[in-house]
């Protein structure tokens, strides 16, 4: 890249990914007006020719070009008359003469060409998938038409005149024909470059005939572009292009609209005709089924047929034999071939996975969202895929492609994507924007460096060991490009406006004793809580803020000591002392850290969650002080949700800090980064801040330990480094049992090997196969999606068995590693047994299971855990009837549960539910005798089940029956059977669980403090009684009271 | 006011009611002045506690009848503090080392040796050695049976050993080698008709031929079982007249049915669910997992077509032998239960079975 502009290479690369942009936006234009096409090629030309980097302009015309010659040649094979390929390559050369005409618009416009050659190739080569290329060309033209479009029509006509006008009648005829060429060339194309399409070649014969199946919306709109054509270049009129051009737009600008869904309504006979070419050149035949569903559907009829016939398909295509993950090429695209479009994949692709397809399209810079919309360019559609999913496509008409049709879409689509007029200029935006900071940045350092010699300097003569400030070049990044101002804040900026606000409302406030709620609400407030994850800028922006409003911010946090006494006595530390304010009456000015202490100071308490066992007490004062604060006070924690944090809820104002999303972060970091000299695309950073949470500082520490390495990333060292990074985080169970049952867990196109799924195992070997035992039958199994009605309960249960067993396997493993072998190198065939088999064979989405309780929108705790410890207790229970009973019974504990309760409750229990107050004596008589206590009673009827559970017996009790029972039996004395051991040592407990030692510390320390005064006071005037005459003292009956007092003091 | 079961319990070997040679040979035993360490066996209600206890009783005279419960309150090793509970008389001691779990071994190691280091105090004894009684010997740890070994010969003077079990098959050979098995069949039906019959003598009434024949086939060789059905009935039905007389089940028994009749109403994931639920309910009310699937495949057995029969037998086999070998029951009976839910689902679905995998 030889660039004509002396600016450094990111310049240049700028420019060309400009370029790149550019043309995105140009196949849109091209498309619709030729005269816009021809005008976006004289501004290429003119770019070319201008100043700025020849080269690179050259490199984005040459594509455009080469792509011509594709179109050229497919126009050929269309038989289309010759002079329509020579108009093309004309027009590149009408264009550059009109470049003097196309002015402000000219890049876009010069994208836009460069687009249209290649937007239409791609789309033109397979038929079928011709028509999803359309509709990205078509978004990305309607977006940045737009605004403007009505104009631009104008424009676009006439200058298709001028051009006509300026050349001879062929220019003009070539502008007309223009459109109609794009059009035969998205056919031809289609021919010319795959062999499968033939048929596609056939199309225009047979377009009458095709047209009774339209498929999707996009390819209605291509079909529609079909016929223009040949309308077209039968007439060859001027404006009947001009018409189609109009047309051409408003379908654009519907569709993103959403609500419009047939541009043209007048079109469904033509939509009609579109759909056969989708049908043939779809190879598998399930998908055609497919299709053709769809096509019905739209058509309005038998909408229910629809699920039905799904079925069968995913049987079909079950039945010609298994997918094979991987099977298909994973095709190499152009860099950012996707920018701009947004995909959907729904139900089950073939060959890749669903992580798999998403990273694809990141890779490419596209976007993925879960469901489809508007604003979704494509969805990709594969076996089982959701009706309501396929329903709302349907309504909404959005562009739909199969996986062999978006491989081969990214495989054929030119780099730089097209990207519409809009998201181009957004582009430019930010990058303008980022070199913007990016210089500031550096200007900023420069200042700062100069202003660090200069002290230097001055402190070289005084020889003063100064603290020396590292070179910024020595800073961590974290430090080097902490925000300095409100706007390089990332995210969150709703939240920091508002304590901008509150701060400065905070005097006027304070005056009026924090009465007036103000309009949201803060004002009654005199310290905020702001929570948040971490490494978002919590403390920064607290730090800002204060700065801005005027403050001087004084930070306390975890590495300062912050128990009750401390905060209770503002003696605290050394310089972070707050004495002078908080005395009240007596405002003197102290100095902290340079920093007087006044009413513009605020406190910033950091990391109050951390505030733990050195810190005793150290919330409850905190919050004592927020009541009598004469300062702003801003809290900082993670998680206020905790339940030391319980005293501050009422006393705060609760200010959530959310993750920033990537988009928030990107231009900042795009900004350093651009400074530092790394090249990063934006998809790979994208990837990474997703990767950390959105954790910025992390962030940043992994790029400035990267930098060490390299100075450019591609996708793949991005993953890497966010999986190196990664590892640190454990899933909760939760989230493991997510993963390892989610519908597409263990697909065919599922990447994940079996160690990756062990690993999960080993996150919490623990609790993962427990979590694994209660979730295995709340599931829909995936593997059953191919039967229904009784085959497929059966294969349920079978499944359910299988895991059942597997899991069953796991705990006879369980039991050699943590039995008396001590087997620890089982764990990784525990790890399969436990969890990764019996999930591989219940993998599906959640059952709902009847009940909102818990569970029911995810995995559930174990209920074995709760369960365990009820036998538990149950069983101690259990043994202590049976000991009390053992003076008079043999049995051993399960003897007396299965054989002597049922009947002993009939003696007991029943009595009571019967008779009432009359078999309170009877009852009591039994008890005595197997010297049972009310303990036990109590006891006896919690064990009892079914018709005999504790629920249902205490019910049937009159609660006037049981305090009788209870009175009569505290009345009169029984038979112990013996002095259970704790009842003596309940009391030692007591004496151990009360107060922690410190606490009485305190109270000793406090009822010292009074009469420590008083004395004091005496003291003083003793004291100046001594002075007055020492020798008198001895005599004076006071004297020696002092004395005595002093000698107390001394002794302390 | 104690149940009969209780109240007439025999309380000398001259009182028992059956298995008269195993009386006179304790009897002599007991005579003899050389009596050996002694391992009872037999099922459950056969009424090997009472020979016991009638056997001590001919060493040291009704003194032995005078119990006391203490709690000892020992430290693992793991500084677990851990209590026992120790019935004893001036004469014997009755442990159940079990009741500790895995930590049994402490309690042999602890308590057993220092009851055996000492020599018996009352002179007035019978017998110069102490009696310890070990209940539930065969849930014994084999740890807890290895630190028995060396006590029982090193401390022969002071102590004897008598251990109470189910079976011998869990007790390690060298202690059976050092015991004197002694079996305690469950009686049969006639010897319990017999004692049935004396009870309800005592209590002043007959009891009708049919009445005796539900409670028998009803209890299954168990006595104490028998008396407590036996009394339960007689509560439920004064006369306990009529052919047809319904015994009264345990609680556990109806619900396990009840559990084993939705098991075969259908097969489904979420009958599964609910079925879980209901065996974490016996669970964790103290039935133990063997007599839950035990009770369960019954039951299911009882339903069944006969072709089934054999399936749900070994299957129950086959988890109860991995329920023992494992740690968590319920998860082998919730695969027993999966897997008749799976093959009874099968059979009514395609008319056939696969055999045993």
């Amino acid at each position: 890249m030889p660039a004509s502009t002396p600016k450094s290479s990111p310049r240049k690369s700028q420019t060309a990914s400009q370029e790149k942009k550019k043309p995105a936006t140009a196949v849109k234009k091209d498309e619709k007006p030729a005269g816009r096409d021809i005008r976006g090629f004289a501004s290429t030309s003119t770019n070319k020719n201008g100043a700025s980097s020849s080269n690179a302009a050259n490199g984005t015309g040459k594509k455009p070009i080469t792509i011509d010659d594709s179109d050229e040649e497919e126009d050929k094979v269309e038989k289309k008359p010759a002079a329509k390929p020579a108009a093309t390559t004309s027009k590149a050369t009408t264009s550059k003469h009109f470049a003097s005409v196309s002015s402000s618009s000219k890049k876009p416009i010069v994208l836009d060409s460069s687009d249209d050659d290649l937007s239409p190739a791609p789309s033109s080569k397979p038929p079928p998938k011709a028509k999803s290329p359309a509709k990205p060309v078509v978004k990305s033209e309607s977006k940045p038409t737009k605004p403007t479009a009505a104009i631009k029509r104008k424009k676009l006509i006439a200058s298709s005149d001028d051009d006509d006008d300026d050349d001879d009648g062929d220019v003009k005829k070539e502008a007309d024909a223009k459109p109609p060429a794009r059009k035969r060339q998205s056919v031809g194309g289609g021919l010319a470059k795959k062999v499968n399409y033939l048929e596609s070649s056939d199309e225009e014969e047979e377009e009458v005939e095709v047209k009774p199946k339209p498929t999707t919306a996009a390819k209605g709109k291509n079909v529609k572009k079909e016929k223009e054509p040949s309308p077209m270049d039968v007439d060859s009129d001027s404006e009947s292009d001009e018409d189609d051009f109009i047309d051409d737009d408003d379908d654009d600008d519907d569709r993103p609209k959403k609500a419009k869904a047939t541009p043209k309504k007048a079109a469904p006979a033509k939509k009609a005709t579109p759909v056969k070419k989708p049908a043939p050149a779809k190879k598998p035949a399930a998908k055609k089924e497919e299709k053709a569903d769809g096509d019905e559907d739209r058509e309005g009829e038998e909408k229910k047929k629809k699920p039905a016939f799904n079925w069968r398909a995913a049987a079909a295509a079950r039945a010609a034999g298994p997918k094979a993950p991987g099977s298909k090429e994973i095709p190499e695209g152009a860099p950012d071939c996707l920018a701009g479009l947004t995909f959907v994949f729904t139900g089950e692709l073939d060959s890749l996975g669903r992580d798999e397809a998403t990273e694809l399209v990141k890779r490419y810079s596209g976007k993925v969202t879960s469901g489809p919309s508007s604003k979704t360019s494509f969805v990709v559609i594969g076996e089982n895929a959701g009706a309501s999913k396929l329903k709302f496509i349907q309504e909404k008409k959005i562009a739909t492609m199969t996986e062999d049709e978006f491989l081969e879409f990214i495989r054929s689509r030119p780099g730089g994507g097209e990207m519409d007029e809009k998201a181009a200029k957004k582009k430019e935006l930010e990058e303008k924007k980022i070199k913007q900071q990016a210089k500031e940045l550096e200007e900023r350092e420069k200042e700062e460096e100069k202003d660090r010699k200069r002290k230097e300097k001055a402190l070289e003569g005084t020889g003063i060991a100064a603290k020396k400030v590292a070179p910024a070049s020595a800073q961590l990044w974290t430090t080097k490009y902490a925000p300095q101002n409100l706007k390089e804040i990332c995210g969150n900026k709703a939240p920091v406006d508002r304590l901008g606000l509150w701060l400065k409302e905070w005097q006027k406030n304070y005056k009026s004793g924090f009465k007036r709620p103000g309009k949201d609400g803060m004002g009654i407030y005199r310290a905020v809580l702001i929570s948040g994850p971490p490494g978002i800028g919590k403390t920064t922006s607290a730090h800002l803020m204060a700065k801005e409003a005027g403050y001087n911010p004084i930070e306390l946090n975890a590495s300062d000591a912050r128990s009750k006494k401390l905060i209770e006595n503002f003696t605290n530390i050394d310089n972070t002392s707050l004495d002078g304010f908080f005395q009240g009456s007596g405002i003197k000015s102290t100095t902290v850290a340079d920093v007087e202490i006044n009413s513009r100071t605020c406190l910033i308490m950091d990391e109050v969650d951390g505030m733990s066992a050195g810190d005793r007490g150290g919330v409850g004062a905190l919050n004592a002080l927020i009541k009598k604060t004469k300062i702003p006070m801003v809290l900082i924690c993670n998680d206020r949700t905790l339940q030391k944090m319980k005293p501050l809820q009422g006393t705060t104002y609760n200010m959530t800090f959310r993750r920033p999303q990537p988009a928030e972060i990107r231009s900042r970091i795009m900004s350093i980064l651009f400074k530092e000299k790394m090249k990063i695309p934006p998809n790979v950073l994208d990837e990474l801040v997703k990767g950390v949470n959105s954790d910025i500082r992390q962030v940043l520490n992994m790029l400035s330990t990267y930098k060490l390495g390299k100075n450019q990333m591609d996708f793949d060292e991005g993953k890497q480094l966010v999986k190196l990074n990664e590892k640190n985080t454990i899933l909760t169970p939760f989230t493991i049992i997510d993963k390892l049952t989610g519908p597409y867990a263990f697909s065919k196109t599922s990447k994940e090997s079996l160690g990756d799924r062990m690993e999960l195992y080993f996150h919490d070997f623990s609790f993962v196969p427990l979590f694994m035992q209660e979730h295995y039958i709340k599931t829909n199994p995936a593997l059953t999606n191919n039967l229904d009605g009784p085959p497929k309960d059966l294969k349920h249960l079978e499944l359910l068995s299988k895991a059942a067993d597997s899991i069953s396997d796991g705990d006879l493993i369980d039991r050699m590693i943590h039995g008396s072998e001590q087997h620890w190198s089982l764990l990784p065939l525990h790890a399969v047994a436990s969890t990764v088999k019996p999930a591989s064979l219940i993998y599906g989405p959640m059952r709902s299971t009847g009940g909102g309780g818990p569970g029911a929108w995810g995995p559930s705790f174990p209920q074995w855990l709760g369960q365990n410890s009820k036998q538990g207790k149950l069983g101690r229970q259990l043994t202590d009837i049976q000991i009390r009973m053992r003076l008079r019974v043999s049995g051993s504990r399960a003897e007396i549960r299965e054989q002597y309760m049922p009947l002993l409750a009939s003696k007991v229990v029943l009595p009571l539910v019967k008779n009432g107050q009359d078999a309170i004596e009877e009852t009591i008589g039994y008890m005595d005798e197997y010297y049972l206590g009310k303990d036990d009673w109590d006891a006896l009827v919690e064990l009892g089940v079914d018709t005999m559970a504790e629920s249902i017996i205490t019910k049937k009790i009159p609660t006037a029956v049981k305090s009788a029972f209870t009175r009569q039996y505290n009345k009169a004395d029984h038979p112990i059977a013996f002095h259970k051991g704790d009842m003596f040592a309940a009391s030692k407990k007591k004496i151990a669980d009360t107060g922690p030692a410190p606490d009485n510390e305190d109270v000793f320390e406090e009822d010292e403090a009074v009469p420590e005064d008083v004395s004091d006071k005496e003291d003083e005037e003793e004291v100046n009684d001594v002075t007055k005459d020492k020798l008198i003292k001895a005599v004076k009956p006071k004297g020696a009271a002092a004395k005595g007092k002093a000698a107390a003091k001394g002794k302390k | 006011m104690s149940l009969w079961v209780d109240k007439y319990r025999p309380r000398t070997l001259d009182d028992l009611h059956y298995h008269e040679e195993l009386s006179s040979r304790l009897r002599s035993l007991a005579a003899s002045g050389d009596f050996p360490h002694i391992l009872f066996y037999g099922p459950s209600g056969a009424g090997k506690k009472t020979r016991i206890m009638c056997t001590l009783r001919e060493l040291y005279g009704p003194g032995v009848e005078k119990l006391r419960i203490d709690q000892r309150v020992f430290v693992t090793p793991s500084n677990r503090k851990l209590d026992v509970n120790v019935v004893q008389s001036n004469y014997h001691i009755e442990l159940t080392p079990s009741d500790v779990g895995m930590y049994d071994r402490v309690v042999i190691q602890d308590i057993l040796k220092e009851i055996a280091q000492t020599q018996q105090v009352d002179l007035n004894a019978k017998q110069r050695f102490k009696v310890v009684i070990i209940n539930e010997a065969d849930s014994l740890t084999r740890d807890a049976q290895a630190a028995l070994r060396r006590t029982m010969e090193k401390y022969m003077n002071n102590m004897r050993l008598i251990l109470c079990a189910n079976s011998t098959s869990k007790i390690i050979a060298p202690i059976r080698s050092r015991c004197l098995l002694v079996r305690v069949a469950a009686p049969t039906d006639d010897e319990m008709s017999k004692v049935l019959h004396h009870v309800a003598k005592k209590e002043r009434f007959s009891l009708p031929s049919p009445a005796c024949q539900s409670i028998l086939t009803s209890s299954s060789g168990n006595l104490r079982k028998a008396l407590l059905v036996f009394e339960a009935m007689k509560m439920q039905k004064p006369d306990l007249a009529g052919g047809d007389i319904d015994v009264a089940k345990p609680d556990w028994e109806t619900y396990c049915a009840k559990v084993a009749d939705s098991i075969l109403q259908e097969q489904s994931a979420q009958r599964l669910l609910d079925v879980r639920g209901k065996i974490y309910e016996l669970l964790s009310h103290c039935i133990p997992p063997t007599v839950v699937l035990k009770t369960i495949a019954e039951r299911l057995v009882d339903k069944v077509d006969d072709t089934l029969k054999p399936q749900i037998i070994h299957w129950a086999a086959y988890y109860e032998l991995r329920m023992r070998m494992g740690s968590k029951k319920i998860f082998h009976i919730e695969a027993f239960i999966a897997k008749v839910m799976t093959v009874y689902k099968q059979f009514h679905l395609m008319g056939y079975i696969d055999d045993f995998e």
